[in-house]
């Protein structure tokens, strides 16, 4: 009894320890507008998905750069542990328990929202969805997603292959982890032209967990069960799809002409490979909306209408020039 | 009948002609040895899963030479490169295991080893210098290592249970790796470093042959030298060993510092063949696959007797079963259960309670055969 | 040999055979158990006692023979299951939970059930109860068993049997680790048990014992079965005789004749030790042992003997007081700081702090040399099969195979294998503690030799056993202690014997 006691305290320490190691930009803590009675800072919880990506970054950098004090809100950003949903549960509650004035949530994971949801608006808290959706929709639970348009993305990225495609080509899909909202909405909207085009032949989909190393890894079993016989990569990320890229040219292959690899995001490094002629196709996936979400708050706080979906509008790359020409002002 | 047809003075010999007797008893003597090995049933795994490949294309296992790049290539020589990082991590958990210790933090340090390595290069001026690489190898390797000692001091010095112990680096190393990248995900490029685990000597992946060498010097230590032992018996019996003079608390440390070392090296194979350190995923989850690989190589998770050849058979399966699952194309969705009922069947053909209880039924069997034959004579 | 009428057999075991991969442990063996009767099983170590008593709880599978049960053949299936069809098995190696509390262990399966699941003071009142019968009282069942001494966990052992109200209890070396009044009392118990209707399998080296005690006697040897007999067909002499299979004469008389004559009186003592305190363990000890001398360290279980050895050898840590070896000043941080000052301590705790079971013969014997030389210079394949034939022929260990593994053979041989281990560090000191507890005689009197030879090479030998008399029969020079403190030294002498050391022992501490 006594060391499960001790074993639990040592986790709780260690779990408290690593915490503190992360989250440099936090700003709860023995900051004296922690309660906000009183104050005029409008206390915003922004329950974020954490290190993930160079989109993730630029995303949530963004935000804290947007919600500043100078503008009027103290943010607590909270990320989650290796993307664990549970952590961003245990945050979001803490949240509605402080009383904060609103919640930002990008889930994880998309199920498994509604109790903590409703939570929030017995405590009149208004929570505005940040890039990522929930399962089900729940439309009265929130006040608004704002978010670039993942099926419409994935749309122009299955519009970009079957012009590159010709009579008939393989193509293989590198998704994120099963079960998340943003994988089932860029395949909706991929398999939505896909299904449309008969000369798009899918010979497989596999997840590489939006990591580069397991994309390599996936790609090159891939290429050599399919005799290299693969035209179009669809990586749902860039990471992914720098993998791939890595995994083709191993393969003895030239990316960019025998197989050509789109992604989404739209990262720097996405590209500098895209003005490298390594990737074909990148669309962005915008993700610079910190002042559409503090205008969603404001007019949320003056009780104002909001749309309940804000689409972010995204721009593509499908050349080595548009890259180029893009990448002195890319911020991410 | 035959046999008594054969001549006199071969009096044992009850097969055909053209045979000669001692061979066969031989083979099947050998085969027998090798059965009872801890790790034969991961080696009879791994054969049957590239039989199952080779079904799917009877190609599977040609090694073709490519002319332009000097490489073999083919399924078996990925194979050996996805098993590269997991031998090394292997290795140092059996170590480990056979102290009844358990090491859960190899797959952070792998991140946090990685992350000082990347971080390291892309502020590097002259990361493409072989000097950049190796001092990022050192740094990586150092930082293992104190990692590694941070976990044996805390099991032997302070106390604390392993599990505790390595939980808390588990999440401290890669909190650590968060802090060194600033919480990206760095990325650099140096051709010497990215040379460790893309590179090719002799036609064969660099970073298997390293691996190879490591974990075989590692063997070799243990077995040529008394530490083998002294680690079982610390494992087996601590009062005992402790009593008989053995310096448990050193031995102990040695493992886990072992640990540390090896998946720094692991930490850079998984960084180096993309250039990229994924801070919340390289390394995830790879103290799991290091566990199996070491129990799926007969040592028990109790502690006391450990086989690192076992341990290489388990990691080769390892790799093995994941290449497959990609061959085949079996789906996302389904691959963990796939992968789960592989070890699950493996682990029931080695557990001496499943043994044991197969043989009682055949025995039960041949006994009420032998009762049928009885009544009827 | 005629069956009385209510003495029905309870259990038989005919024709019983067990084999482990090379060996044949039982060979067409039989045991008839009948209620109200103790019978003894006698025979030396590795005559296949212990085999036998596991044979018939199902902890091993017997290849042939059967055994019945109020006439049934049944098939048991280990402990748990002998249990409950009434036999209960008191194992020489305590094999209670040491980390879970008195009360729980006397009554794990057969707790006192309430409404709200297990009643635990009902429990534990039950469990007192029954350690009472054992004239254990004042014992609180809510402390863990490992506060107790093995003597009393023995007893809890027994009283587990006792609340399990089982019809056949096997005691296998019940007494090995009890002082008279302990065994006493245990007879007390067992004879209460055996007028109930009992039928107890009793297991012991102490003839003395054995013919107190029992009714009939089965004898095995070598796993073969030599006979059963009234007790009262027997003596001494002649159940040695059955059990040895030829005349007894090894158990000759040891001289005490003194090696101690040419010693230099100038020369520094081996080991000296001067105001050596440990709280709770050793009050401030100055004692001096010179080579070649035998030191018997005597007093009951508890007194301080055991506690004082485990300081001499690093194993615990002294807080104050210090140590000299051949006149050096030295600090005994650890066992392996010992073993540099070629102190060895063979401990009394065979299982737990003594032989590694699932190491072979080899490397338990190599063990502690191999230590003291370091991991990095292994000794050589032929280095270690000298060590290990010299010993495996010195101590006539059975069988003479070093590729076996230790937990497959009996006490006596792994106790002669611990001493090997022990002589291969060469030690100048060797600290003996408990060795011959639980073995058989011809082995016993095989270790009372090397003693004597250890000596006589100028090996200083501190000797602790249970049994007076051999201390008596082995030592130069005797320490008695008492109360964790050292209460007499007598130089042996004619005038030194055991009534002697026991009167020492009784008068001090009651005339203060």
């Amino acid at each position: 009894m006594k060391k499960t006691c001790l074993a639990i305290a040592a986790l709780a320490l260690a779990v408290s320890l690593t915490a503190c190691g992360e989250d440099q930009g936090t700003s709860s803590g023995g900051d004296p507008t922690t309660g906000g009675g009183g104050d005029e800072l409008i206390t915003v919880g922004f329950v974020a998905v954490g290190p993930e990506g160079a989109w993730r970054q630029a995303n949530e950098q963004n935000m804290q750069d947007t919600f500043t004090k100078e503008a009027g809100f103290d943010l607590k950003y909270a990320p989650a542990t290796n993307l664990d949903q549970k952590s961003q549960i245990d945050a979001f509650t803490s949240f509605v328990d402080e009383g904060v004035d609103v919640i930002l949530l990008s889930a994880t994971e998309g199920s498994g929202w509604e109790a903590s949801l409703e939570r929030a608006q017995e405590a009149e808290i208004p929570v505005i969805l940040i890039d990522r959706g929930i399962e089900p929709d729940r439309t009265d639970l929130y006040v608004t997603r704002i978010a670039p348009d993942n099926v419409v993305v994935a749309k122009g990225v299955a519009e970009w292959a079957v012009s590159q495609c010709g009579d008939s080509c393989n193509y293989f899909t590198l998704e994120g982890p099963a079960g998340v909202s943003v994988v089932n909405e860029r395949n909706t909207g991929w398999d939505e032209v896909a299904s449309a085009n008969p000369q798009l032949k899918k010979v497989g989909a596999q997840t590489a967990n939006w990591s580069t190393d397991e994309a390599k890894s996936v790609f090159e079993t891939v290429l050599k069960s399919n005799s290299n016989n693969i035209q179009i990569v669809f990586a749902q990320n860039d990471e992914m799809g720098l993998g791939a890229v890595q995994a083709v040219e191993e393969a003895g292959l030239t990316p960019g002409v025998d197989v050509k690899i789109a992604t989404i995001d739209g990262t720097e490094n996405a590209l500098k490979a895209l003005a490298d002629g390594k990737l074909s196709f990148v669309a962005e996936y915008n993700p610079l909306f910190g002042e559409t979400a503090l205008d969603v708050v404001r007019k949320a706080l003056a009780g104002e209408a909001v749309e309940s979906y804000i689409i972010v509008p995204s721009t593509t790359f499908d050349s080595p020039e548009a890259a180029a020409a893009a990448l002195p002002e890319r911020k991410y | 009948m035959k046999s008594s047809a054969s001549p006199p003075d071969h009096p044992g010999s009850t097969s055909g002609p053209g045979t000669t007797p001692t061979k066969p008893g031989a083979v099947t003597g050998w085969l027998k040895r090798l059965f009872r090995l801890p790790w034969a049933g991961a080696i009879a795994a791994i054969i049957v899963l590239l039989a199952i490949d080779l079904m799917a294309d009877s190609s599977y296992l040609a090694v073709s030479y490519n002319s332009s790049t000097g490489h073999l290539v083919g399924n078996l020589i990925d194979i050996m490169r996805a098993a590269a990082p997991v031998l090394m991590i292997a290795t140092g958990m059996t170590l480990v295991i056979a102290t009844a210790g358990i090491d859960l933090s190899v797959g952070s340090v792998m991140a946090a080893a990685g992350a000082v390595s990347m971080e390291f290069l892309s502020n590097n001026q002259n990361a493409a210098s072989a000097s950049a690489a190796l001092s990022a190898l050192a740094l990586a390797l150092a930082l293992g290592t104190v990692l590694g000692l941070a976990n044996g001091l805390l099991v032997t010095a302070v106390g604390l249970q392993p599990f505790i112990s390595t939980l808390v680096m588990m999440l401290a190393a890669r909190g650590l790796a968060k802090v060194i990248t600033g919480g990206q995900n760095a990325r650099a490029t140096s051709e010497p470093f990215r040379f460790i685990a893309n590179g090719y000597v002799l036609g064969l992946p660099v970073v298997f042959l390293i691996a190879l060498v490591i974990a075989a010097s590692v063997a070799l230590v243990c077995r040529r030298t008394a530490l083998g032992m002294m680690i079982e018996a610390v494992g087996l019996n601590p009062r005992a060993a402790r009593l008989a003079g053995l310096r448990s608390r050193g031995l102990i440390l040695t493992t886990y510092v072992v640990s540390g070392l090896l998946a720094a090296i692991a930490g850079v194979f998984a960084t180096a063949s993309v250039m990229v350190v994924d801070v919340s995923n390289t390394g995830y989850l790879m103290e799991m696959d290091a566990i199996l690989a070491v129990v799926i190589g007969g040592t028990s998770l109790a502690g006391g007797k450990f086989s690192l050849g076992g341990a290489a058979a388990g990691a080769l399966l390892i790799a093995t079963l994941d290449k497959t699952v990609l061959f085949l194309g079996v789906p996302a969705s389904a691959t963990p259960a796939f992968k789960a009922a592989v070890i699950i069947a493996l682990c029931l053909l080695q557990s001496q309670r499943a043994r044991s209880w197969l043989a009682s039924i055949k025995a039960s069997r041949r006994s009420r055969a032998d009762q049928t034959e009885a009544v009827a004579a | 040999m005629t069956e009385p009428g209510p003495n029905r057999p309870i259990v038989e075991m005919k024709g019983i055979t067990v084999e482990f991969p090379g060996v044949r442990a039982l060979d067409d063996v039989r045991l008839e158990l009948r209620a109200g009767e103790v019978h003894a099983l006698m025979g030396e170590n590795g005559a296949g006692k212990s085999t036998l008593i596991k044979a018939l709880t199902g902890v091993y599978r017997i290849d042939a023979g059967q055994i019945l049960l109020d006439g049934e053949p049944i098939r048991l299936s280990g402990t748990r299951d002998a249990e409950a069809h009434g036999i209960s098995t008191v194992y020489q190696e305590i094999n209670l939970c040491t980390n879970i509390s008195i009360g729980e262990n006397v009554m794990l399966g057969q707790e006192v059930r309430g409404r709200f699941g297990i009643n635990w003071r009902k429990t534990h009142a039950a469990a007192r109860a029954a350690l009472e019968l054992l004239s254990l009282t004042g014992i609180d069942t809510r402390a863990p068993l490992g506060s107790l001494s093995l003597a009393v966990q023995q007893l809890v052992a027994i009283a587990r049997a006792v609340v399990r109200h089982s019809r056949v209890l096997i005691l296998d070396e019940p007494t090995s680790s009890l002082d008279a009044r302990e065994v006493a009392n245990l007879f007390e118990v067992v004879r209460q048990l055996r007028d109930s209707g009992v039928a107890i399998l009793f297991v012991s080296h102490f003839l003395d014992q054995v013919f107190e005690l029992s009714d009939r006697v089965t004898v095995l040897r070598n796993g073969s079965y030599v006979g059963q007999y009234a007790i009262t067909e027997l003596d001494q002499m002649s159940l040695i005789a059955k059990m040895i299979g030829r005349e007894f004469e090894a158990y000759q008389e040891i001289a005490s004749s003194s090696v101690l004559d040419s010693q230099d009186d100038a020369a520094p003592p081996a080991l000296a030790t001067t105001r050596l305190t440990r709280r709770g363990a050793i009050a401030p000890t100055s004692l001096s042992f010179r080579r070649g001398e035998v030191i018997g360290l005597a007093g009951l279980l508890g007194s301080g003997r055991t506690e004082l050895a485990r300081l001499l050898f690093g194993a615990d840590r002294a807080e104050s007081g210090s140590v000299m070896v051949a006149g050096r000043k030295v600090s005994l941080s650890s066992p392996a700081a010992a073993l540099a000052h070629k102190i060895a301590l063979s401990s009394e705790n065979r299982r737990d702090e003594g032989v590694i079971g699932d190491f072979t013969v080899r490397e338990n014997i190599i063990l502690a040399r191999q230590a003291r030389r370091g991991w990095a210079r292994p000794l050589s394949r032929r280095e270690q099969d000298e060590l290990v034939s010299k010993y495996t022929r010195a101590f006539d260990i059975r069988p003479a195979d070093p590729d076996r593994l230790v937990r497959f053979m009996s006490g006596g041989n792994q106790q002669k294998i611990l001493l090997g281990r022990w002589l291969a560090t060469e030690p100048q000191v060797l600290i003996l503690d408990e060795p011959t507890r639980g073995i058989d005689i011809g082995a016993k009197a095989d270790i009372q030799n090397v003693v004597r030879d250890l000596a006589a090479s100028g090996v200083t030998v501190i000797f602790i056993s249970s049994e007076l008399e051999e201390v008596v029969r082995l030592a130069d020079r005797i320490v008695v202690l008492k109360d964790h403190r050292v209460i007499a030294e007598l130089t042996n002498g004619p005038d030194v014997s055991v009534d002697a050391i026991v009167g020492i022992i009784a008068r001090e501490g009651q005339t203060p």
